[in-house]
């Protein structure tokens, strides 16, 4: 998912970075202080979470992207703002993910991805029952379709990309609405955990 | 929930990190995008533009294995000095 240097050309990368930028400056001025204490145990999980690549049959693997957990326990600016200290730290130390395509990570696996998650399990978390499982499952599978198709869109658009959107835009989509499910399980299991062992997090109300 | 339970889950999973590096390592397993790009030729320029040492969880002169933790244990204590600066500015 995390997009390296140089398979984005200067306009794309141009684009999504003031796209990023700006929505940075806005998710600081958005974000209350009451869930502050939260943003540290959830980015270094995030974080290390990602460390862990699945080999997957077929050939391929996934690492858990967490970007629909964090706007989960953190609603969506101060879930950005865990995601944009996860991708900082790995764009800036590791080089895992390009800085010219740092804008572009950003938009997909910390605005999209954690706005995708915040809604689907806002939208399902007032129904009794099984709602917040259900929907943070459909939130974490869907904040990693909606982020794959965003990667296919800025790769398709990319001159550096020797394919246009209408076949970048479905592989990428399609792979991950396959990888997603995984993303979504595991978003579940999560949330399901700490609905039982401390309902007071999932405040599900945390703007 | 105590805050410190995160701690220990992240400090379990970063020792067990290792296991998934070998794993992909001997499998060959590659993500999505590197799979896509692979396939049409695409060219990263992550090692002819780089600048620093810690490239792919990797520590110079370091056992792979014992960088990724090394690596790992860096990039969290890199979050947390970054969230507590967060938490600085936010109280202000």
């Amino acid at each position: 998912m995390h997009i390296p240097d140089g398979f984005l050309d200067p306009v794309t990368a141009g684009v999504t970075y003031l796209i990023a930028l700006s929505y940075t400056v806005y998710a600081f001025k958005k974000a209350r202080s009451s869930r502050v204490e939260l943003l540290a145990p959830v980015s270094a999980s995030i974080f290390v979470a990602q460390m862990l690549n699945w080999p997957l049959p077929g050939g391929t693997s996934l690492h858990f992207v967490g970007g629909a957990l964090a706007g989960i326990l953190l609603g969506p600016w101060n879930g950005y703002m865990a995601m944009f200290l996860v991708l900082l730290v790995q764009t800036l130390i590791f080089h895992d993910g390009g800085i010219t395509a740092f804008g572009a990570n950003l938009l997909n696996m910390a605005i999209l991805s954690v706005y995708t998650g915040y809604v689907f399990y806002k939208s399902f978390a007032r129904f009794p029952g099984r709602g917040k499982v259900i929907g943070s499952f459909l939130g974490g599978w869907l904040s990693l379709v909606v982020a794959g198709l965003a990667c296919g869109l800025q790769l398709g658009v990319s001159t550096q990309f020797p394919h246009n959107v209408t076949l970048a835009v479905p592989v990428m989509a399609g792979w991950h609405a396959v990888l997603g499910l995984a993303e979504g399980v595991i978003t579940a299991a999560v949330v399901s955990y700490i609905s039982s062992k401390s309902p007071e997090l999932l405040t599900g109300g945390a703007v | 929930m105590k805050l410190t339970k995160p701690y220990l889950l992240v400090i379990a999973l970063l020792l067990a990190s290792p296991i998934f590096l070998v794993a992909s390592e001997l499998t060959g397993y590659h993500e999505p995008l590197d799979l896509v790009a692979e396939a049409l030729g695409l060219k990263e320029a992550t090692e002819e533009f780089n600048w620093t040492p810690f490239l792919d969880y990797t520590v110079p002169g370091v056992p792979p294995v014992l960088g990724y933790i090394l690596t790992g244990a860096l990039g969290i204590l890199a979050i947390l000095v970054l969230c507590k600066l967060v938490e600085k500015v936010r109280g202000r």
